[in-house]
């Protein structure tokens, strides 16, 4: 039988709408990218190109339905853990910044993405293992 | 913040998961309320001095740091 509780039937909207934007996703992507190596021109190469960024804010919505409607809690350890993916991010942009001027070659912008989603991870791992759940 | 949450929850012979299921919270926030790790709000400590019929004062120790 499903719980009630109010935070079990937060997970599984979140697990649902976090399932429902992935397949949105690959639904915009695999398109744009078939358009874009068909050598599409103009500025609609450019919307086009950035359309795919339009499920990823249904994503980040879903994390902030899911803030909304889980418990006191976990509402803190997901602040904590995303205010640390900032600040381990920021400081991984910086450091690669710097090593730039040292001859590093230049990143993609992919890089801040991927160190973020990264971070958070490593945040949440962070914050559980600190409140001992 | 230290308080009777494991003792209480034993009294009643719940498991976490019953008493996460009554407050309407996760089980991971009853892990850490009987830990300390974590003090809940005023809403649910009061939810909590309600579901084991005790007031706040009795389940926390207000002498106990965060």
């Amino acid at each position: 039988m499903k719980s009630s509780n109010p935070t079990a039937i937060a997970n599984r909207r979140y697990l649902v709408e976090m399932a429902l934007c992935m397949v949105a996703y690959i639904a915009v992507l695999v398109p744009a990218i078939w358009l874009l190596d068909r050598g599409l021109t103009g500025p609609l190469r450019f919307v086009v190109a950035a359309a795919p960024v339009v499920p990823v804010v249904f994503v980040f919505l879903a994390v902030l339905r899911y803030f909304g409607r889980t418990d006191e809690f976990e509402r803190r350890m997901l602040l904590e853990s995303l205010g640390l993916a900032g600040v381990i991010t920021a400081l991984l942009a910086a450091t690669y910044g710097f090593l730039e001027n040292a001859g590093l070659p230049h990143l993609s912008a992919w890089f801040t993405w991927a160190a973020f989603m990264g971070s958070w991870l490593i945040g949440r791992l962070i914050v559980s293992r600190y409140y001992g759940t | 913040m230290i308080n009777r949450i494991r003792v209480l929850r034993a009294e009643h012979d719940w498991s976490q998961a019953e008493v996460a299921d009554r407050l309407g919270v996760a089980r991971q926030t009853v892990v850490a309320l009987e830990a300390g790790k974590y003090a809940p709000s005023l809403p649910l400590a009061f939810k909590i001095s309600k579901l084991f019929g005790k007031p706040v004062e009795e389940i926390f120790d207000p002498e106990s740091a965060t």
